[in-house]
């Protein structure tokens, strides 16, 4: 159960329902997540652009590009919530659920399924994870060769933005809606959380019926 | 030297970013100079910046106190020397501000009870987000009402993100407000 209320569409001021409504055009619903920052639509009117900007073809980084980092990022955070939901967005991109589970630990550097380039910002987007101030010297000369500065800091903030959103949904105890429910989990099928908390939220989303 | 250019002079697109920045914070941060590279970010990055660092439904000065914490507890060190000035600038002790460090805000006589709550819930999301259990959320409703968690909790994930952004891309930033020079 989420730890504050959802603010419905129909309870929402005119600055959520903005938002909302902008949610809902991009996505086609609005997700709990956009529904618990209701309780401060000053907040929501401001996060969710960054959210936005990322979530679409460029401006300089490819989408698909940005699904692997998001995919990277939320997996080794243990986020349910996000790694369902970008699973599902980076399959409907073109990313097979081989190319997902190779994502997993290094695996990627590996496979057929990646290129240098690809390699490079998972690289790059494990160090941010862990430890930024540890990022090696070949890991930077790799992301140099294959990107530019305006593609640099957008693979930094699609990463730092959903370290963000992930442990702002999960502390807040947000649910995936029952749109999910049913989804085969592709990540969390290769490697299980790490987080008990996370192990069980998984074990509660897999024994929930797909609804009609 | 920071991983991308630094960017003085905005293209027409940033000029308005580049002059709000100037209004909040007295001058353009270093950390709004690196993302001008990436105009569309630089614009909803400054923007979120601009509206999470005053006042709000928290008292500001705690919301330093919570930034310096989320820094210290996810090991980052973007900004944390600017946080530290900008939390004493904005009232609070330099006892207090010690008192974020490690352990010691929890015997500390610095602190309320609603505000140990908080750094609580810092400690607990910096170690793992999904097991928020019930008594520390407990005791923050206690203290905070639903527009000021969601505020605390916009906060501690924000600066988790911006700490990691400013250290990945090895940015400098000594002063944040140079116009609330203490």
């Amino acid at each position: 159960m989420a730890r504050l209320p959802y603010i419905e569409p129909a309870d929402a001021d005119p600055v959520t329902k903005q938002v909302y409504d902008d949610a809902e055009a991009r996505f086609e619903m609005v997700l709990n997540i956009f529904k618990i920052t209701g309780n401060a639509p000053e907040i929501a009117e401001k996060m969710w652009q960054i959210y936005f900007d990322i979530l679409q073809e460029g401006p300089s980084l490819s989408w698909p590009d940005k699904e692997l980092l998001i995919l990277k990022s939320t997996k080794m955070g243990d986020c349910l919530y996000c790694v369902t939901q970008h699973e599902v967005v980076s399959s409907r991109l073109g990313v097979s659920k081989e190319k997902q589970q190779d994502i997993v630990g290094v695996e990627y550097r590996k496979s057929e399924h990646y290129t240098p380039a690809e390699v490079a910002i998972l690289d790059l987007c494990a160090h941010v994870v862990l430890d930024p101030e540890g990022i090696p010297a070949p890991v930077w000369a790799q992301v140099k060769k294959h990107y530019d500065d305006a593609q640099i800091i957008e693979i930094v903030a699609t990463i730092g933005a959903y370290l963000q959103v992930s442990k702002f949904g999960d502390a807040l105890g947000v649910q995936l809606e029952e749109v999910w429910y049913g989804h085969e989990p592709v990540l969390f099928a290769v490697e299980a959380p790490g987080s008990k908390a996370s192990q069980h939220h998984l074990h509660e989303f897999m024994a929930k019926e797909p609804v009609a | 030297m920071p991983a991308t250019a630094v960017i003085d002079v905005p293209t027409s697109e940033l000029e308005e970013t580049f002059r709000n920045a100037e209004e909040h914070f007295g001058h353009v941060p270093n950390f709004v100079k690196v993302l001008a590279n990436n105009p569309t970010f630089c614009k909803s990055l400054t923007d979120f910046m601009i509206q999470a660092l005053g006042e709000g439904r928290v008292d500001w000065a705690f919301k330093e106190l919570v930034i310096l914490k989320t820094l210290r507890a996810t090991g980052a060190y973007y900004s944390y020397g600017a946080h530290e000035k900008l939390a004493a600038d904005l009232g609070n002790s330099p006892e207090k501000i010690g008192d974020t460090n490690n352990s010691l805000w929890v015997n500390s006589d610095q602190f309320s009870d609603g505000e140990k709550a908080v750094l609580a819930y810092v400690e607990q999301i910096a170690e793992d987000p999904n097991d928020v259990g019930d008594e520390i959320w407990g005791s923050l409703l206690e203290h905070w009402d639903n527009g000021q968690l969601l505020e605390l909790s916009a906060v501690i994930t924000t600066f988790i993100n911006i700490g990691r952004m400013g250290d990945t891309l090895g940015v400098s930033d000594p002063i944040l407000f140079s116009k609330l020079v203490g």
